[in-house]
């Protein structure tokens, strides 16, 4: 603990910073009119910058850095602006901008798919979707509970603890994982048709089988998931091989929940005999 | 693990602290649901990260899925708050504490106070219709009365 103290102080003093500058920013109501939000503005961007510093230097090009930088900052400090926004309208367009960050920092992980697909389904459907329920449900404007905010000190006190907690885990232990050698193209073709013909073989066929193949232990891992050089980490075909191959029951069963989430929500909103909103 | 990870790691993990501060001190039910999703988006980001670090797809086909869970639950979610809204007429979370176990403390009191409670509210709320005999009283006799105080005391 002092250890690391005394080894990044920067990231103590940026989460420092930054709670109090949610704490400051946080809807309350003194008396009369709000409190100006600009200090809990500059207090906030300061312990972000502070705690993004503290990560090291990586050796990656201008561009990566000016982007991450952009990208990171921006998604934090949009949801700052988000869990603190006295009008949910303005909650719900800083989540957005969050959202647009967020598949900016995905594309920088090498994650095009995952972006565009993110974009669409939360800028294109969840946003709306949000939007639309508020217009229904606060027609009045804002409301005097949005202006209060309940157990804000425990609850920011508390989660700046566990922020805390993690950066020391990722920045005092050395997680050094072992990355596996990037396999051979052969080498996952040949397993790969054995894999299915294990899933999908009748278990007669499975003991006709000849069994002079040396007993070699299993890979461990998902062989279709695993990058290798025809397919890299976030490409399109790989990730299909993966999600088709690996999940393809899992996809099935996404498509289940999608369609009782789908029942379910129908059925649960109220009807129009039920009288109006 | 590298700088470059490590702060992707990061902020990821600063996303999900966001999502639980929004989830513990905001009381309009739609901006809880909102900060839900930011905690999916901090989770989101921290596996691609991982898949990234692994060399492995699996990272970003748990995120698609995610995705897929993200959309389910806005969706009912946002039913619900709808059907919460016809009872009270209100996306205030406090008009919905008497749902809370009976032994546990209510809201603050400074909260309570200034919670205002709809006139019409609950008024859709279905009754139980009372069924069934009330049962009558046991028969007293002296020695189980007795026993009954003696246990009391």
């Amino acid at each position: 603990m002092m250890d690391w103290i005394q080894l990044n102080p920067m990231t103590l003093v940026g989460l420092v910073l930054w709670a109090v500058g949610i704490l400051w920013l946080m809807p309350a109501k003194h008396g009369g009119k709000p409190r100006s939000r600009i200090p809990g503005l500059v207090l906030t961007a300061a312990g972000l910058v502070s705690f993004c510093l503290a990560c090291g230097k990586p050796n990656s090009e201008l561009a990566d850095e000016v982007m991450f930088w952009v990208f990171g900052i921006g998604a934090l400090l949009c949801g700052v602006l988000m869990i603190t926004a006295r009008n949910p309208v303005y909650a719900a367009l800083w989540f957005a901008l969050t959202t647009l960050a967020t598949c900016g920092l995905f594309l920088l992980q090498s994650a095009p798919f995952l972006a565009a697909a993110t974009i669409i389904v939360y800028a294109g459907a969840v946003i709306v979707t949000f939007l639309f329920v508020i217009m229904l449900a606060q027609q009045s404007g804002a409301a005097g509970y949005d202006q209060r905010s309940g157990q804000s000190v425990l609850a920011t006190v508390a989660a700046f603890v566990f922020l805390g907690s993690i950066a020391m885990t990722l920045q005092a232990e050395k997680l050094d994982i072992e990355v596996p050698p990037v396999p051979a193209v052969a080498a996952v073709a040949e397993s790969a048709p054995a894999a299915v013909g294990a899933m999908s073989g009748m278990p007669g066929i499975l003991m006709n089988l000849p069994t002079e193949e040396p007993a070699k232990p299993p890979e461990p891992g998902n062989l279709l998931s695993v990058a290798d050089a025809d397919h890299p980490v976030g490409n399109l075909k790989g990730l299909g091989r993966s999600l088709f191959g690996d999940y393809l029951f899992a996809v099935e069963l996404a498509g289940t929940l999608l369609l009782v989430a789908c029942i379910g929500a129908i059925a649960i909103a109220p009807r129009r005999e039920q009288g109006v909103l | 693990m590298t700088p470059e990870e490590q702060r992707f790691l990061l902020v990821g993990a600063g996303l999900f602290v966001l999502g639980t501060i929004g989830f513990l001190t905001r009381r309009n039910l739609i901006l809880m649901v909102l900060s839900a999703e930011l905690m999916l988006h901090g989770v989101s980001l921290t596996m691609v990260t991982f898949g990234k670090m692994h060399q492995t797809q699996e990272g970003q086909a748990f995120t698609i899925f995610t995705l897929t869970v993200a959309a389910c639950e806005a969706g009912l979610a946002l039913s619900l708050v709808l059907a919460l809204y016809r009872k009270s007429h209100s996306l205030d979370i406090q008009l919905w504490s008497e749902l809370r176990e009976s032994d546990l403390a209510g809201p603050t009191p400074d909260i309570a106070a200034e919670t205002e409670k709809p006139v019409d509210a609950y008024e859709n709320i279905p009754k139980l219709t009372p069924a069934g005999i009330v049962p009558k009283d046991p028969p007293r006799t002296s020695s189980s009365s007795g026993a009954a105080s003696s246990g009391r005391v």
